[in-house]
């Protein structure tokens, strides 16, 4: 069970010419066991910031991130991150980079059944002792996805796990990561340019907008599982959040 | 499951490593080279033989190491001419340098014993080298492991402070800002500056070489590794925070393995003048090594043994060269080959 609660959070950080920017303004949400929250914006929003403060990377300058009412103020492996430049350790073989994680908590006697798992999972068998620069993009990020949920976090953090990967890759990965949650439960928070997959995959929608970075609304997703990405309630839904995003009233330009 | 295209697209293959191969030995295997370096080497026997000699030299020892080099390069090429493997690569691509390397044996030779126009005793001919080292064999080889033992202790320390120095400056400010205006003030110092001090403060003088011989490494070491600790991208620092990596671990993990480029990069700068500095303090302070062994030759005025020494440094530095690149070759194996 986790509880993960963001209370008026304020992110402010400075320009190269010391111009103060409100990177995040007045972030509130709740998540509770086992959601899936699709984090939505245009590029520059906030949307990496936001991530950050859930794992403790950062430190909002007002609020509070609390994780099951502890105070968030370090990076903890109960709080997997996914990075949007998936970054495998290129000294490292995918099989190394997999258990990286499981060897520095448990030491030498972490679990290799499981290490084989996830790599067959991922469809990475036969490049297990491949390096990172030896591996297409999508193979190296859903490494990098192995590397993280191998770890069983409570809370998952996957910031544009997908960003790099053309579109078959991509509805693979899709999959793989809509059935790891569905069989651990674990509650996930995916920041996403594509509202699609933000669809697809999201059992909430949180939609932001940019400068400065807000939360504009939270949208519960009507869509039952298995979700058909054809079907008419799909197009009908992601009309609805289109509509929220402003698409096609701004033109993009003005959005970035 | 996933997709198949993607899955076998850029593993490394042994076809890659032929390509490595390839890219090394890029000339082309050319019967006329072959044959022409054979005829150059025989020459330079023939020649050796025939022509009437101006000094007084025993031969014997060139002729074998001709002999050799010769039979050598017949069992290669051959090798090469019946095969498609590496050999015939290799053969092929230095068999221009072979056939040179033929003609200035001859060259060297006609000008130095046969016609004498380079004088002895400052200038001599490669036979009389190989000579004086057969001559002098238990001599250089006791100073050969001699002046190989110092340097490698001595590298070893100077390595193993810089690198240590470097990662913890690299890593942490606090460290870095005390300890950084000692690092460029004393690293500056030519080792050699602190040659007479060392004599009298050390005990013994094989410790004051190994001083002075560390001393020239460990600052191109440290100031390396610095560097290289301070351009790791932060994201790996990042996911070994998130992944649950405590700090001793994330050095081991991360700032190690991260550094190393440019610590082998440090380790091959420091090379360099670790060897002058080898032969500088065992000139000076010691009564073994080559160093030595060239001091006491010019003390005799025997320039032979000079060149004796220098043909024996050239071959045992190589080796040493050969051995770090190897090294580098597989602790850097990870990286993306950079060769064209
Ligand atoms: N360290 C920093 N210093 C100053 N400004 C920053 C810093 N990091 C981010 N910003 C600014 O904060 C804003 C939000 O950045 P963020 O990376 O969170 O956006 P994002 O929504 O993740 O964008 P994208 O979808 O392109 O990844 C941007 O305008 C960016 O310029
Ligand atoms: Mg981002």
């Amino acid at each position: 069970m986790v509880q993960l609660t963001i209370q008026n959070v304020n992110r402010i950080l400075h320009d190269n010419n010391g111009e103060r920017i409100n990177v995040l303004e007045d972030i509130n949400l709740s998540v509770g066991s086992g959601e899936f929250i699709s984090i939505i914006g245009p590029s520059g929003c906030g949307k990496t910031t936001l991530l950050r403060l859930i794992s403790g990377l950062d430190q909002p300058e007002t609020g509070k991130v609390t994780v099951d009412d502890q105070l968030v103020t370090r990076p903890d492996a109960s709080r997997g991150y996914v990075f949007q430049h998936g970054s495998l350790f290129p000294w490292e073989t995918i099989r190394d980079n997999i258990s990286a994680g499981l060897k520095a908590v448990h030491g030498r006697h972490y679990d290799r059944n499981l290490v084989a798992h996830y790599i067959e999972l991922m469809g990475l068998k036969g490049f297990e002792k491949a390096y990172p620069h030896q591996v297409s993009g999508g193979m190296a990020q859903r490494a990098a996805l192995a590397r993280s949920i191998i770890m069983n976090p409570e809370l998952l953090l996957l910031d544009e796990p997908m960003g790099a990967l053309d579109a078959f890759t991509r509805a693979d990965v899709q999959d793989v990561i809509h059935r790891v949650w569905k069989q651990t439960q674990t509650t996930m928070v995916l920041v996403t340019h594509d509202i699609d997959e933000a669809i697809y995959l999201g059992t909430r929608i949180v939609v932001m907008t940019p400068r400065p970075g807000r939360i504009k609304e939270v949208v519960t997703n009507p869509l039952t599982f298995p979700r058909d990405r054809t079907s008419d309630q799909f197009l009908e839904f992601r009309r609805a959040i289109q509509d929220k995003l402003n698409f096609g009233k701004k033109p993009i330009s003005e959005t970035i | 499951m996933l997709d198949a295209v993607t899955l076998s697209k850029k593993h490394r293959s042994p076809a890659a490593k032929k390509d490595e191969v390839q890219t090394k030995y890029w000339k082309p295997w050319r019967l006329t080279w072959n044959v022409l370096s054979l005829v150059t080497v025989a020459a330079a026997y023939f020649e050796n033989v025939t022509v009437h000699s101006q000094e007084l030299v025993n031969n014997g020892a060139y002729k074998g190491f001709l002999a050799a080099y010769f039979g050598y390069l017949l069992i290669v090429y051959g090798i090469g001419s019946v095969t498609k493997g590496k050999i015939r690569l290799y053969s092929g691509h230095f068999a221009q340098l072979n056939a040179l390397l033929g003609v200035v044996l001859i060259g060297q030779d006609l000008l130095t014993e046969k016609f004498a126009m380079i004088k002895l005793p400052f200038f001599v001919s490669f036979a009389q080298i190989l000579d004086q080292i057969k001559t002098d064999q238990k001599l250089l080889i006791a100073s050969t492991w001699s002046s190989l033992g110092l340097w490698l202790v001595s590298f070893i320390v100077g390595t193993l402070i810089g690198v240590v120095l470097g990662l913890y400056m690299g890593r942490y400010r606090q460290f870095n800002y005390w300890s950084f205006p000692f690092l460029k003030v004393i690293g500056i110092i030519p080792a050699a500056a602190w040659m007479p001090l060392t004599m009298v403060i050390f005990p013994t003088s094989y410790l004051a070489e190994i001083f002075l011989i560390a001393f020239a490494v460990w600052f191109p070491v440290a100031f390396m590794t610095i560097g290289g600790v301070q351009s790791i991208s932060s994201d790996y620092f990042e996911s070994a925070r998130t992944l649950g990596f405590s700090e001793f671990q994330i050095m081991r993990k991360v700032v190690i393995p991260g550094a190393l480029p440019n610590i082998f990069i440090g380790i091959f700068t420091a090379m360099g003048l670790s060897f002058t500095m080898l032969v500088i303090s065992e000139m000076i302070g010691a009564k073994v090594g080559l160093g030595w062994y060239i001091n006491w030759a010019k003390g005799v005025g025997n320039y032979t043994q000079v060149y004796a020494a220098i043909v024996i440094m050239a071959i045992l530095f190589s080796v040493i060269f050969s051995f770090l690149n190897k090294l580098q070759e597989y602790a850097l194996r990870w990286r993306k080959s950079s060769k064209v």
